[in-house]
């Protein structure tokens, strides 16, 4: 069946992670000045405001920062309710929101906040490859 | 080192639209320009400040088109439009420009026909060939307006201490009460909406879920309204039929746009913007006879609470459960009803200024702004605005003349 959630457009700096997702790659942005993973991709370190960013690729692995189950949802979204929507706190760094795969959206306290994921990929479109993150069997 | 504007204007006026809440039975849906109209020509009744005297208009964005269909041409032109605090902070604008010398009298106005135009905006649907990152990244990932990122922040404080969402139901019952007290609440009784007051805790846990934690009745409603509020300069402000309410303290502050970059999920900026206002007026919560807190969801007020001082961490929704921020209370918050059971058109930062002004200014109570209980005896009151998801706050400290 198509894919029929929101598609993003692609912006001008952040096809490194659209071009990694094909690959089943979670590709994130690093300043090469600090070191630093930052999360959502800049034009500029939000840390030490250099402006020089490669794109590592990421190891995939997190944890559940904060989660909420959505019961009022429109579009492709509408069907699926109820569904969890998380913060993942990166391995590296910073932070990705995403819908959480592998939990019991009927029973929101069997869901732990600190449980490990592990992304995957959905493939919306051929130019899109959207992450999700799956907690992992145990944690 | 910034000066000290110190009560360098007053708020002289407060007043509202003619009809808010669901206008429907008026026939035609009313405008948001018609909203705003309406609130600036009746606070420029209510002070006797004639609308041609206005030399500075602040608004979300219409400042151009009121001053253009007022007839008017000011000098000081402020367009900030960051939420739903936009109306605090655009009141610490208004002080700082009157403290300037630059005007002496300001109008902030507000309308948005949030009933009567629900569903006719653009949904947030993002414009084709350009994007902002954050945006692009979270887009896929199911999330509806404010209620389905509230309740992240929700979860977050529950984690953290504990607290479950019973706790900030109490949040909703206490803001039924103050309704109760007020024939322009949308909530005001069941007679006015078979969700009007009272309700319990039992009410609020059972109501349809919208995103969990958060059930429809942690969540504010969606009605039309306008308002508008003047300030001036004080030797003005002193010369009015209206009563001043001085400026104390103001402060605005921002933690993040998109709720991606929310360090801490369960503080807000308000913590700054009110350590900045409480600094300038040389008071603390400590001080607070009143507050009148952003309520778009339970969390919202509990949590900010914390952040202005008038609760411990954590301990936010402890002022609602154990009655002090309600009717009789000692620290009476939200006296209008609050966007839980007023009035909350999507930018409620307004109705939290008009309320303010006449709890302090001592017109709470009359028939059109309330009933019998709903004027308080407070002197001082915080108020403490939140726009975005919970990113950008804007925090008054108002003080009477007593």
């Amino acid at each position: 069946m198509a894919y029929d959630k929101p598609i993003p457009p692609k912006g001008l700096h952040t096809q490194p992670f659209w071009d990694g997702a094909k690959e089943g790659k979670l590709m994130l942005p690093r300043c090469t000045s600090c070191n630093r993973v930052h999360w959502y991709p800049r034009l500029i370190c939000p840390f030490c405001h250099a402006t020089e960013i490669e794109w590592i690729e990421g190891s995939g692995e997190g944890r559940i920062h904060t989660f909420a189950v959505q019961h009022r949802a429109f579009g492709g979204w509408a069907k699926e309710v109820p569904y969890v929507t998380a913060y993942i706190d990166l391995a590296e760094g910073d932070r990705m929101m995403t819908v959480l795969r592998g939990v019991d959206a009927e029973h929101p306290e069997t869901i732990e906040i600190g449980a490990k994921v592990r992304v995957e990929f959905e493939e919306a479109d051929e130019d899109t490859h959207i992450p999700f993150w799956r907690v992992a069997e145990t944690s | 080192m910034a000066a000290n504007l110190k009560n360098a204007a007053a708020i002289v006026g407060a007043a509202e639209s003619n009809e808010i809440g669901y206008p429907e039975e008026r026939g035609p849906k009313v405008t948001s320009l018609q909203h705003h109209i309406e609130a600036i020509k009746n606070v420029s009744d209510l002070t006797g400040i004639p609308i041609s005297d206005i030399e500075g208009v602040f608004s979300t964005g219409w400042s151009q088109q009121l001053a253009e269909h007022l007839g008017i041409r000011p000098h000081y032109l402020d367009t900030t439009t960051v939420g739903g605090c936009s109306f605090q902070v655009h009141v610490h604008h208004a002080l700082a420009a009157i403290h300037a010398g630059i005007i002496d009298i300001a109008l902030v106005s507000h309308g948005q026909a949030g009933w009567s135009y629900r569903g006719a905006g653009g949904g947030g649907r993002p414009v084709a060939g350009e994007i902002d990152p954050g945006t692009e990244m979270t887009i896929p990932y199911g999330v509806f307006g404010a209620p389905s990122n509230y309740a992240h922040a929700m979860v977050r404080h529950m984690h953290r201490f504990g607290t479950t969402p019973e706790d900030f139901a109490h949040v909703s019952v206490v803001t039924r009460q103050w309704a109760m007290l007020n024939p322009r609440a949308l909530m005001f009784s069941k007679d006015t909406n078979p969700f009007g007051g009272p309700i319990t805790v039992q009410d609020v846990m059972e109501a349809r879920l919208i995103a969990w934690p958060l059930t429809l009745f942690h969540c504010c409603l969606v009605t039309d309204h306008g308002g508008a509020v003047i300030v001036a300069r004080p030797e003005i402000a002193k010369s009015l039929r209206t009563r001043p309410v001085w400026i104390a303290g103001a402060g605005e502050s921002m933690g993040h746009q998109n709720m991606l970059e929310m360090e801490d999920f369960t503080a807000t900026s308000a913590s700054r913007s009110s350590a900045i206002a409480y600094e300038m007026a040389g008071l603390g919560p400590q001080d607070m006879e009143m507050a009148m807190i952003y309520d778009s969801f339970t969390i919202t007020a509990a949590m900010t609470a914390e952040m202005l001082g008038l609760a411990p961490r954590g301990k936010g929704y402890t002022l609602w459960k154990e009655g002090h921020a309600a009717p009789g209370g000692r620290l009476p918050i939200n006296t209008n009803g609050g966007g839980l059971s007023f009035n909350h058109s999507g930018m409620y930062g307004m109705q939290l200024l008009v309320e303010a002004y006449r709890q302090l200014s001592g017109t709470a109570e009359d028939g059109v702004h309330g009933i019998e209980g709903k004027q308080t005896n407070a002197r001082t009151c915080v108020v403490n605005g939140t726009g975005g998801t919970l990113s950008t706050t804007g925090t008054l400290v108002l003080a009477s003349d007593e």
